[in-house]
């Protein structure tokens, strides 16, 4: 047994993001309000659904930064450094 | 992408070493820990280390979630998803843990029905395919991931899906910083802090550790100017003879965290009297449980476990790693008896985990160094 089968989703052999605390900026492509989810793309273009509950309200074009599936903050554009 | 390109450029890169090499004074030896195992992985992996003065040590810190999980909790794990009727869930990393007897993966061989999924919104979903089945989250992770379970836990209890449940394994982490700090074998000038969990709790938990250790603390993000700039942070502090919290990753962690997810933890979670930590032993109000209004979510109250504690192998040293007393390479099974394929500790599993980061990236620097 000397590899990580390749699981569903956003785990790769020998690194898994979500036990790495690693968060990713996604952005929103559109939002379903009702159910507390957002259709986002991630880094690779992947595309996510994504529980949005703990930075709501959210539109199209809000970067987030996601962990397990879950939106944990709001990028903040005026806070990079030019 | 935005956010990401701006912090991997070489030219401010190699600006940035060349600042954090004008500030460190001629003879003095700085030891730096990052907590989070997420920064030891973008370390080796950018080659960050490789940037710095000689006399700028980092040490690895406590924060990969895998890391830190005991034996004992792996077997209650495997003991669970052996049960008749039991779908397993669990993160990847978590699959290779090595329990007393074997691995979630080693169990899954065996014939135990155990996925993997990406975030605990998955483990539901397969709860509501299968209403004939008991699904079981297997839940780790800091602060950064307990809000993703208790949301899905309320997720749970709102549409009234009776056949899901969840083995807490949470972990907090200014506890186990703080048994750090207290621990003679340890001698830090600063820390870079955790820039994910901070996004939840904020920065203020941290400020313990300059008020009553006088350490400086900057809280950094994960891209190589990251850390590259937290460290010059550090660095200036000393310099100036100051010691407070400072923030580098303001685009997400703002000073008070995250309200909302702080909330959804404090409804669903309660603090353990004390939680057993890989290497670490036994420290209080580390870990959490369901709370009271949570329980019939409770696996360990729905099913049975062994709950024994079980020794680490004599030859694993992950605990000296952890505590960042030894380097990854001075273990005595570093990749010889411990490898990422065929590990014994846990910090050779996750690649946020020290041993692995290194023997994944760093080990072919050290092979150059030796030739």
């Amino acid at each position: 047994m000397s590899t990580l089968p390749t699981p569903d989703a956003g785990c790769e052999s020998q690194h898994c993001i979500t036990c790495g605390d690693v968060g990713d900026p996604n952005t929103v492509l559109a939002v379903d309000g009702d159910r507390g989810l957002a259709l986002c793309c991630g880094p690779d273009g992947a595309r996510n659904t994504v529980e949005i509950a703990l930075v709501a309200p959210v539109a199209a074009g809000d970067v987030l930064l996601v962990h397990a599936g879950t939106a944990i903050a709001r990028l903040d554009d005026q806070a990079v450094p030019s | 992408m935005k956010f990401v390109d701006e912090f991997r450029d070489a030219d401010v890169g190699r600006a940035l070493a060349g600042e954090i090499l004008s500030q460190v004074e001629p003879g003095r030896h700085y030891k730096l820990m990052e907590v989070c195992g997420g920064h030891t992985h973008s370390i080796y992996k950018y080659g960050v280390d490789d940037l710095l003065p000689a006399n700028v040590e980092l040490v690895h810190g406590p924060g990969c979630p895998v890391c830190v999980i005991p034996m004992g909790r792996v077997d209650d794990g495997i003991a669970i998803a052996h049960r008749e009727g039991v779908i397993f869930t669990c993160f990847g990393d978590m699959m290779r843990v090595p329990g007393s007897d074997g691995s979630l993966l080693e169990a899954k061989a065996a014939g135990a029905d155990i996925r993997m999924v990406y975030s605990p919104l998955d483990a539901l979903r397969i709860a509501k395919q299968n209403p004939d089945r008991e699904v079981v989250f297997f839940a780790i992770g800091f602060e950064t991931t307990a809000p993703s379970t208790a949301l899905t836990l309320k997720r749970a209890r709102a549409e009234g899906v009776k056949n899901f449940s969840c083995m807490c394994s949470h972990v907090t982490i200014v506890p186990p910083l703080r048994a750090l700090l207290e621990s003679p074998d340890l001698r830090l000038d600063g820390f870079i802090g955790p820039g994910h969990v901070s996004t939840v709790v904020g920065a203020r938990p941290f400020e313990f550790i300059p008020a009553d250790y006088g350490k400086p603390v900057v809280i950094a993000g994960f891209e190589p100017l990251d850390i590259l700039q937290a460290i010059s942070m550090i660095l200036r502090q000393l310099q100036d003879g100051r010691c407070e919290v400072e923030n580098e990753y303001k685009r997400v962690v703002p000073y008070e965290g995250n309200l909302r997810a702080l909330e959804v933890m404090a409804e669903v979670f309660e603090l353990r009297p004390h939680f057993e930590w890989r290497g670490l032993g036994f420290i209080s109000h580390s870990g959490l449980k369901l709370s009271q209004a949570y329980a019939e979510l409770d696996a360990e109250q729905r099913f049975s476990v062994p709950g024994v504690r079980v020794a680490d192998p004599k030859a694993c040293q992950c605990g000296e790693v952890l505590k960042g007393v030894i380097k990854p390479w001075e273990c005595k099974v570093f990749g010889t008896g411990c490898t990422p394929e065929r590990p014994i500790g846990t910090c050779m599993v996750s690649s946020e985990g020290a041993c692995a980061a290194y023997y994944n990236f760093g080990r072919f620097a050290r092979e150059r160094e030796v030739v």
